[in-house]
């Protein structure tokens, strides 16, 4: 230790040393961008398809919707069985990203959280079957969460996880809405 | 090989760095709600320590003093920038449940806290073990921690539910204050153990 106290160093030695570290790491993490990103965005896509066939089981075509970026039509024979429509919500700690999946009745089939800060073992209860079978089939009316056990058409919130709960809730609220929008813009 | 064997055992009792050393309490709280979450923490951070290990011991002679710090986290960042990366490709599910966490570990006191006590004055593979004892330790604990909050405060572990309907969970041992009450209590009973063993261990020297 006390060699290198006495050793003076001019600072462009320094600098040189750090700016070397840093370019390095650079060059290394640039590389490494190189090779997997394109593997990366493949799979992401791959992991979208994934997580549209398991809100919307039997569809066997997922066709974009015109005029809305990251919506989509599940078809079935050509007839549409649900609409998958993105949606954000702010929960507990930031913002929820949801992917909602509507059938034409307006219906909620189901949902999938892309991303989420939640709480875990609390608000992150969300992303689990359990609270996910809790919102299936629900309509409009029913989208609000209650703490009262005894009420069985509305939803129930997770327990310690109220502002979780009702950030979702939320969102496939504003995801039917927008659906039923849609829908209502296209038959007049 | 009797030293390179202390080396890796001392990270793990007698200087765990959550039970004695007392470094990286964060995480230990905040990621220690299910075992599972602890589990993988652990072994991220088993895993970046003993690279950024190998990697200060290696670079341990060109690098400035002055400038020491910086360049470990840089060298931090890198690793942990990279794993990201190769997860975010080739396991993107693991990438999806790790997220946030492993972001986080760039910042962990533990890991620069070893580059700078041991790799920076040691070979690469004394340097080596101990990133990996530290690293086991921490595992170690994280995981024991995990597993008792879990096991209070919802009644299973690594998500299968031990207890029936009768259990009421204590819900507080999944929230921070829980965490506290717990690595207070898990730090006092460390130290208990340890100095029964070292009081043996005197009466077997005096005997």
């Amino acid at each position: 230790m006390e060699t290198t106290q006495k050793k003076e160093y001019s600072i462009f030695g320094i600098a040189a040393n750090l700016a070397m570290a840093c370019l390095v790491s650079g060059i290394i993490i640039a590389a490494v961008y190189f090779f997997t990103s394109p593997i990366a965005v493949q799979k992401s896509i791959i992991l979208k398809n994934n997580s549209m066939k398991a809100l919307v089981k039997d569809a066997d075509e997922f066709k974009p919707i015109d005029g809305k970026t990251e919506w989509f039509e599940a078809k079935v024979k050509g007839k549409t069985v649900a609409y998958i429509v993105p949606s954000e919500t702010k929960g507990y700690g930031g913002k929820i990203k949801l992917l909602v999946a509507v059938s034409p009745e307006n219906k909620v089939i189901g949902y999938d959280v892309v991303s989420h800060n939640e709480t875990p073992g609390l608000g992150d209860g969300i992303t689990k079957d359990s609270f996910k079978s809790k919102l299936a089939g629900k309509i409009l009316d029913n989208l609000k969460v209650v703490k009262d056990p005894s009420n069985k058409d509305d939803i129930q919130a997770i327990t310690g996880a109220t502002i979780s709960s009702r950030a979702v809730v939320n969102g496939i609220k504003n995801a039917v809405e927008e659906v039923a929008a849609l829908k209502g813009g296209n038959s007049k | 090989m009797k030293e390179i064997w202390n080396i890796f055992k001392k990270g793990i009792f007698a200087e765990n760095p959550i039970f004695v050393l007392a470094l990286s309490l964060c995480p230990a709280l905040a990621v220690t709600t299910t075992a599972a979450n602890a589990l993988t923490m652990g072994l991220s951070v088993l895993f970046v320590l003993s690279m950024n290990n190998v990697i200060v011991s290696l670079t341990r002679k060109f690098v400035n003093p002055k400038v020491r710090v910086p360049i470990y986290i840089t060298s931090i960042a890198t690793i942990v920038t990279v794993v990201q990366l190769l997860l975010q490709a080739f396991f993107p599910l693991l990438y999806k449940s790790l997220g946030i966490y492993l972001s986080l570990i760039v910042v962990f006191a533990i890991i620069l806290a070893r580059a700078e006590v041991f790799a920076s004055k040691n070979a690469v593979i004394p340097s080596f073990f101990d990133g990996l004892g530290m690293g086991s330790g921490f595992a170690l604990a994280m995981l024991s921690i995990g597993i008792i909050r879990e096991l209070l405060g919802n009644g299973s572990i690594f998500g299968i539910q031990l207890f029936g309907d009768w259990y009421n969970p204590a819900l507080i041992m999944i929230l921070p204050p829980g965490a506290f009450i717990l690595i207070g209590y898990m730090v006092a009973g460390y130290k208990i153990i340890m100095e029964r063993i070292e009081s043996k261990q005197a009466k077997r020297g005096e005997a």
